[in-house]
């Protein structure tokens, strides 16, 4: 048994905990609006306790004003840390309903799985899918203490549209954190640097067995695959194609570049960015570009996601909230093009009903494939007259 | 006696009779204001004094009386503490203090409270003189909170008789002409007392940069000043810039200030001769950059703007997004620039814009304006002066003056500040009255009081994010335990006057925690 066990930050919007050896269950609460607060974040904490089944503990609790799954995720890590005895993870019940395979996925947007204060209101910009990540944002000593902080937050905040969690590696962290996350019920997992279909199986078949384990229906949860390496590149099909779990193929230009040698221009990437594009297609799957890093420049990041949906991305990457309204506004049909596919649906419908095979609109004749992309466009429409704006 | 929002409030404070809340608009001014008495001052006569003391004696303070100030250097200001602790070695004590606002810049009050210099308070109180107020027993009276046009209508009814206004003066002649905008330490308009210059028994102007005569503009005029003195220090500018003047960088916030522009685009006042309230504050200063690049992308040209002055409203000034700025604050160095030099940006002060005892108000031809809050209720009710926990930290500002004015005032507010909801069941004061607020903007959406259909229609159409009160609370109520709640004793911290001198609310001392 440890003598002093401390988790957490003394960062805003977070809050650390210590842990001492004690006869009883005291839990002592330091906050900057004591009377306000303190019995709150007592109960909080109390019934972490009770849940994990911890009866005699000495907790601390330095609140910066963290919300209450903050405070339920760094109690609990402390905890699992603190106790001679193995302690269960704690396993929230969580209601969220599996998401549409072919939803609109305009926008993902990344945040750092271990920072309460950045995480406060993420599911408040109108993301497509919301990634929360434990990979890269997250350094290895963190990443215990992100995985819990993700499960809490999966648990307590209602996302409209998708959540998402970016685990590490299966070599590294990723089947603990799988372990955990999928408590939390997210819509699906990021499984970065993949580089071939076997990637892809062994992670469908880790959550598979911990969904059984777990109790959870079984291939409920979809998956990511993120190409940023060269033999991820060249995989691409094979990747997308791996299992059904899989719904689109993401690009990292960073990792990519670096794995490449190469810099990062429009050029360098094109080819990988076509590869991912044809390789998920190919797959029946949707494909997502990489982030564009310059937060200050918005034209940059227009004309980039411009590139990308002309290449047939079907989203983008974001690294801040500021960034999801121009991706959304690049990948929302303009008038011209709802107006049209209105009018071919229209004449497919027509035609439909007097039972005709050809179908033609102004005078052309209209394909299978055309008349499925005039219907998406009309979905995309709707969607970003509903929200993607707001 | 209970005011018209419930609220159970005085009859009484001293000698004065008080009158409950009866409506933002229920009152009807009669009779006379109050004025000065009579006095000549001669060719020849001299104004100007060696020392603060010096003009305390020339002015005959004494105790009991009304000392007034105004807060133009805001937490940089060194003519409050100066005032008071000479007139502590002078033994004068039961003072009355009847600033515009104090800062905790002026802790140094508490002492001379506790030993009975200053014995009453009615004046915005920001930080430390507030929260030592509101462990009660302080005072032989409670504070009175006034807005910014309640305040100079307290002055003119005659609801406060100053006896000595002390007036720190960037620039002023010998002849007691001054002006907040030139001299040695700029602090912006000094106007906000020009009330208690022309309406107090005695004017002393202090100054650290005596200039020839005329200085101008005659924010202060030679026809109320007694006395000029020269002082070293009268305050820092560089403490004008609170915290409050960087635009935010929290995608929440920016969100907030974000949907707050959107609504004024969709609210059908968004069109040529547009004008704006755009004030400090993180989430404000976001809002009104926004609303400049709507602009400028709309080609619309504005009216006015109405300040405190920053950079970003001398900016859209400058883009010639508005014809005129008004100004009665300034919040940094360009806006103090921007009034020295540009004609379009204009010195007014509380009289003008705010004083509902008068022929008119520029925050009537408001089209909109963000204001702040540290809590909305379910019936719009908003509290800018205490905190949940009942203390009492903040001024009303021209909250009152604005919210009551503006064909559009939104309330831009997080949902949460940290794990403290913002939304609650009924706000712990009530600052401005529900009647009078028309949305509420937080990052989970946009309330519309139901007052206005018209709004909600609007931005219903335009696509805005529509959402109740009640459902945005139990939002964030779902990411926090419900916090404490004070309960509250008889004793009576402080007045919160309605701009028209009704009493809106009352303060009281907290006695303990359900």
């Amino acid at each position: 048994m440890s003598q002093e066990t401390i988790i957490g930050s003394a960062n805003k919007a977070d809050c650390r905990i210590t842990i001492t050896a004690s006869n009883t269950l005291q839990i002592e609460v330091a906050t900057k609006n004591r009377e306000l607060l303190e019995t709150g974040i007592r109960a909080v904490a109390t019934k972490v306790c009770s849940t994990v089944g911890i009866e005699k503990a000495a907790i601390v609790v330095e609140d910066q004003g963290a919300l209450d799954y903050v405070i339920a995720a760094r109690v609990e890590q402390a905890l699992r840390i603190f106790s001679p005895k193995q302690i269960a993870p704690v396993r929230p019940s969580v209601d969220r309903t599996r998401s549409a395979r072919d939803r609109l996925r305009r926008s993902r947007l990344y945040a750092p799985g271990n920072n309460p204060r950045l995480l406060v209101g993420i599911d408040l910009h109108e993301a497509d899918c919301v990634l929360l990540d434990l990979e890269d944002s997250v350094p290895p000593a963190e990443k215990a203490a992100a995985r819990i902080l993700v499960k809490h937050l999966l648990a307590t905040v209602q996302f409209s549209e998708e959540v998402w969690v970016r685990i590490n590696p299966l070599d590294t962290y990723g089947r603990d954190d799988l372990t955990e996350v999928l408590l939390g019920r997210p819509h699906g997992i990021c499984l970065p640097k993949a580089e071939s279909g076997k990637d892809i199986i062994e992670a469908a078949e880790a959550m598979t067995q911990i969904e059984q384990e777990l109790g959870i229906p079984i291939g409920t949860t979809w998956l990511m695959p993120i190409i940023e390496t060269a033999k991820g590149v060249l995989h691409c099909e094979e990747i997308a194609a791996a299992h059904e779990r899989v719904v689109m193929l993401a690009f990292g230009a960073e990792d990519f570049t670096r794995d490449v040698g190469a810099v990062r221009t429009q050029e360098s990437l094109q080819f990988a960015r076509s590869m991912v594009v044809v390789g998920a297609k190919a797959a029946g799957v949707q494909a997502s570009d990489t982030v564009f890093a310059d937060l200050e420049d918005e034209e940059g990041l227009i004309a980039e996601t411009r590139e990308a949906r002309d290449l047939g991305f079907d989203g983008k990457g974001a690294i801040n909230p500021r960034q999801i309204a121009p991706i959304h506004a690049v990948f929302s049909p303009g008038k011209q093009a709802v107006e049209e596919a209105k009018r071919i649906v229209a004449a497919a419908e027509e035609a439909e009903a007097k039972g005709l095979g050809a179908i033609a609109s102004g005078g052309k004749m209209i394909d299978k494939p055309v008349l499925e992309r005039a219907r998406r466009t009309l979905k995309l429409a709707e969607m970003a007259e509903k929200g993607g704006k707001w | 006696m209970k005011n018209a929002l419930g609220r159970e409030v005085p009859d009484k404070l001293g000698d004065r009779l008080l009158e409950p809340f009866q409506g933002a608009f229920a009152t009807t001014p009669t009779g006379q204001k109050a004025a000065r008495h009579q006095k000549t001052v001669r060719p020849g006569e001299n104004k100007v004094l060696s020392s603060i003391t010096e003009a305390i004696e020339a002015t005959g303070l004494a105790d009991g009386m009304t000392i007034s100030f105004h807060h133009s250097f805001r937490d940089g200001d060194r003519v409050v503490n100066q005032v008071v602790d000479a007139c502590a070695q002078m033994g004068i004590a039961d003072l009355r203090l009847f600033p515009t606002a104090l800062f905790p810049v002026h802790e140094p009050l508490i002492e001379h409270i506790q030993r009975g210099v200053v014995t009453r308070i009615e004046g915005s109180m920001n930080g430390p003189v507030g929260a030592f107020i509101s462990q009660g027993g302080k005072l032989k009276t409670p504070a009175v909170l006034r807005s910014h046009g309640g305040r100079w209508r307290a002055v003119e009814a005659g609801d406060v008789a100053i006896d000595v206004a002390f007036i720190a003066a960037p620039q002023a002649d010998p002849y007691g002409n001054a002006t907040g905008i030139r001299g040695k330490t700029p602090c912006g308009p000094i106007s906000f007392c020009a009330v208690d210059a022309a309406y107090a028994r005695k004017t002393v102007v202090l100054t650290n940069d005596l200039a020839p005569y005329p200085v101008h503009p005659f924010e202060i005029q030679q026809g109320w000043t007694d006395y000029v003195v020269v002082i070293d220090e009268i305050g820092d500018p560089e403490s004008i810039a609170s915290g409050t003047l960087q635009i935010t960088r929290s995608p929440m916030r920016l969100r907030i200030a974000r949907l707050a522009a959107e609504a004024v685009k969709a609210s059908g006042y968004f069109k040529s001769g547009f004008s704006f309230q755009g004030g400090a504050g993180g989430i404000s200063l976001a809002a009104t950059k926004f609303i400049g690049e709507e602009m400028a992308q709309a080609g619309i040209v504005g009216s006015f703007a109405m300040g405190g002055g920053t950079k970003l409203l001398v900016d859209i000034l400058r883009q010639g997004l508005v014809r005129v700025i008004l100004d009665g604050q300034a919040f940094d160095t360009e806006a103090i620039t921007s009034l020295r030099e540009d004609p379009n940006h204009v010195i007014f002060d509380p009289g003008h814009y705010a004083n509902y005892d008068s022929r008119g108000c520029s925050t009537y031809l408001l089209d909109a304006a963000f204001l702040g809050a540290t809590e909305v209720d379910l019936d719009f009710n908003v509290n800018v002066n205490t905190h949940s926990d009942g203390q009492l930290l903040h001024g009303i500002g021209g909250h009152q003056d604005v919210a009551a004015g503006a064909k559009m005032t939104a309330i831009t507010i997080p949902a949460l500040r940290g794990r403290l909801p913002v939304i609650v069941d009924r706000v712990t004061t009530v600052t401005t009255p529900g009647e009078v607020i028309d949305v509420v903007v937080t990052e989970r959406g946009i309330a519309v009081n139901p007052k206005r259909e018209d709004l909600r229609d609007r931005f219903q159409q335009a696509g805005l994010p529509v959402r109740e009160l009640a459902e945005m609370k139990a939002e964030a109520d779902r990411l926090t335990q419900p916090p404490g709640k004070p309960n509250f004793g008889d004793e009576i911290i402080a007045l919160v006057e309605w701009r028209d001198g009704t009493v809106i609310d009352t303060v009281r001392r907290v006695v303990g925690w359900e």
